[in-house]
């Protein structure tokens, strides 16, 4: 089955049920072809059950996932030539080079005229393409896993926290791959909880809790409607008392960041003149200001009252 | 060395010891087992009783009573076989290790030695035997001990009841003949259930197995490519043994078709049982656990080592359920007797016993996360 369909995935209703916990409660979305679709939440949130549903590894108690238009629990044997997954915890052969991992996937998808070479570069795995497995820093391996899920040249690419566990260096390293898939076009689904991954990487997000879909929307418009104020940050050429006493006073709640900085959140942007008059009246010594709008983050907090970092080094489980 | 941080994780590896409770079982309940089921044995050995078959060919009252004497000691449970019969043919058709022939004029050679004192006179008692057997050896000493007694309490002059052996196989056999087939058998076993059992926890553990269901690779072609990778390592052992063996103990085997069909029907069974091991344990340290509690009892049940006689009936009954016997027959007709109708039989019935196995055991193996 090879016919152009609007939406990659359309999922009605999922509900993934162990025992008494409901891991995933009633959720339904659908995601364009082409796009990256970004899956936020932090840890036990429900989102890898529910990427695991629709790359047709798991089962759902109940609902409806098609995936290229064809029906997740029914249709495995078509589907998976079709999409390629980077798993989480993505693991491979211990004692099988970069290389030969890559040969093997490729046969296991009957691929003869895979590029592995290309691929191995698209990830900047050259220098490493005779390593073992187990000599691969993290990094590494999940730029291997990253290579592995595209072997088939797949329709829709799966990529379960691609980045959970990875030190700053190697996770910019990854975002660079991430990008250039973007780029070729790619439908790409990503579940993470860090939030400028999303930032940079998606053009959906969708964000959930406690296995709901709390809120989705393109990255523009879900800031756009859920930021109702504004973050104005000043900073001052020493450390001034008067600018905390002068800012309280119009009514607004002052907090002292980084020395030198008061972050104040205003309801209207006429409220950022009045502070700065108000300032310069008394005499603040003032060396810059910066006006924006929440950050992804910020509106995560808003929406669920729960942070998005309970745990930056990842954890490994289903959630 | 700091008690409060050893006290700590002390306590932390017992909570995980407890709350695995397939490697509870296997480290307490196991051994205990092993202990009841071997203590047993060993306690009962004073009071075996072994089967022994006696072919009275005089058929006198004094020929009579030497077999009655041998019932009396306790040590010995006697069938009766017709003098008619050809002892060997019986103890083949029969699967019997050792038939006992008291000879003709025995009643007359123990009249010229005990009445006429005749230092000449003797009978000579015959062990028609299976050297392919491992509890032959303790029955035959078990024996001679018995006639020892008996030459004691009629004189000091020379011995009246004197023996030879005559083995029921045509060929000269030796044990290590008998031995090396049972080892064959053993080794491929052992690394068979192992690499199921590793390579399945081990993936499933690591993730392996949740990266290739999202591949076109189906279970089966998975579990036949891990088949062929074990019977390739079977074959590789096996040779070596083979080649050992020729080279240091000079065996005679008959390497035929037979032999790698023995091997694949081994590898079926236990890669089959390993599947199904992983199915039920899920910790790589229970598996192996588990692995070594189907592993230990086939070595010692099997009759591999130990002799099937020694041991109370329902193990007895219970070794013959094991697959490994099968397979440890079925090398030995093969390799040994040349016995293409035994081999074939056995291989039947290994054969069905590997299908079934091997079904289950791929049913069993999850290849999807959770329902």
């Amino acid at each position: 089955m090879t016919t152009e369909v609007e939406y990659v995935i359309e999922v009605e209703n999922l509900t993934k049920r162990y025992g008494s916990l409901m891991a995933v409660d009633d959720i339904s979305f659908k995601v364009r072809q082409g796009e990256v679709f970004a899956f936020l939440g932090p840890n036990g949130a429900g989102k890898t059950t529910t990427v695991e549903i629709v790359e047709t590894i798991r089962r759902p108690t109940s609902g409806k996932v098609r995936l290229l238009g064809m029906d997740v629990t029914k249709k495995k044997r078509d589907i998976v030539p079709r999409i390629g997954v980077l798993p989480q915890g993505f693991s491979s052969f211990d004692r099988i080079t970069v290389r030969e991992t890559m040969q093997y996937y490729s046969r296991l998808f009957g691929c003869r005229n895979a590029d592995i070479d290309g691929l191995i570069e698209l990830v900047n795995l050259k220098d490493k393409a005779k390593e073992r497995y187990m000599k691969l820093s993290g990094g590494l391996r999940q730029r291997l896993g990253i290579a592995i899920a595209l072997v088939n040249d797949p329709e829709v690419v799966f990529l379960d926290e691609p980045t959970t566990g990875l030190d700053p260096r190697a996770r910019r390293q990854v975002w660079e791959v991430l990008l250039g898939l973007k780029k070729k076009g790619k439908t790409v689904f990503l579940t993470t909880h860090y939030m400028e991954e999303a930032e940079l990487l998606a053009d959906t997000v969708a964000i959930i809790s406690k296995g709901k879909i709390i809120a989705m929307d393109s990255l523009v418009q879900l800031i756009e409607n859920n930021a109702d104020y504004l973050l104005l940050t000043v900073t001052l050429q020493s450390v001034d008392e008067k600018a905390f006493e002068v800012v309280g006073k119009m009514g607004f709640k002052p907090v002292l960041n980084n020395h030198r900085n008061i972050n104040v959140r205003v309801e209207r942007a006429e409220d950022i003149r009045k502070i700065l008059n108000a300032m310069k009246e008394a005499g603040v010594p003032l060396l810059s200001m910066d006006v924006r709008k929440p950050n992804l983050e910020q509106i995560f907090l808003k929406l669920t009252g729960e942070a998005l970092h309970e745990d930056t080094s990842g954890g490994r489980g289903a959630e | 060395m700091n008690l409060r941080v050893v006290g700590a994780s002390l306590v932390v590896s017992l909570k995980s010891f407890y709350r695995e409770k397939t490697t509870m079982f296997f480290t307490t309940t196991f051994p205990i087992l092993l202990i009841l089921v071997f203590g047993t044995i060993f306690m009962e050995q004073d009071k075996v009783r072994f089967d022994l078959c006696v072919q009275d060919l005089d058929q006198t009252e004094t020929s009579a009573e030497i077999a009655k004497a041998l019932a009396l000691s306790g040590r010995f449970k006697l069938t009766r076989v017709d003098p008619a019969i050809d002892a060997t043919q019986y103890a083949r058709d029969n699967n019997v290790n050792l038939v006992l022939i008291i000879p003709k004029e025995y009643e007359k050679s123990y009249i010229q030695y005990i009445q006429f004192d005749d230092p000449r006179a003797f009978v000579n008692i015959t062990y028609v035997y299976d050297p392919s057997s491992s509890s032959v050896i303790t029955k035959m000493q078990l024996l001679n001990l018995a006639f020892a007694k008996m030459n004691q309490g009629l004189s000091a002059k020379s011995p009246f009841v004197r023996t030879s052996e005559i083995s029921i196989h045509t060929k000269k056999y030796r044990f290590i003949d008998f031995f090396i087939p049972g080892i064959i058998a053993m080794a491929v076993m052992t690394a068979s259930l192992f690499g199921s059992v590793n390579v399945n926890t081990e993936l499933r553990q690591k993730g392996i197995i949740r990266k290739l269901s999202t591949t076109p690779i189906t279970r089966t072609d998975w579990v036949l490519s891990n088949i062929l990778y074990q019977f390739l390592l079977a074959v590789i052992s096996t040779t070596a043994m083979l080649s050992v063996s020729y080279a240091v103990f000079d065996v005679r085997l008959q390497i035929n078709a037979w032999l790698p069909l023995f091997i694949i029907l081994d590898v079926f069974t236990f890669v089959g049982i390993g599947m199904i091991l992983t199915r039920i344990v899920k910790e790589a340290q229970s598996a192996a656990a588990a692995a070594n509690a189907i592993i230990f009892p086939m070595m010692f049940l099997s009759g591999s080592f130990f002799p099937l006689e020694m041991m109370p009936r329902f193990l007895q009954t219970f070794a013959r359920a094991l697959p490994l016997y099968y397979i440890n027959e079925g090398l030995r007709a093969s390799m040994v007797f040349r016995d293409n109708a035994a081999a074939l039989s056995y291989s039947a019935i290994i054969g069905i016993v590997a299908a079934l196995v091997f079904i289950v055991g791929i049913t069993a193996t999850r290849w999807e996360e959770g329902i």
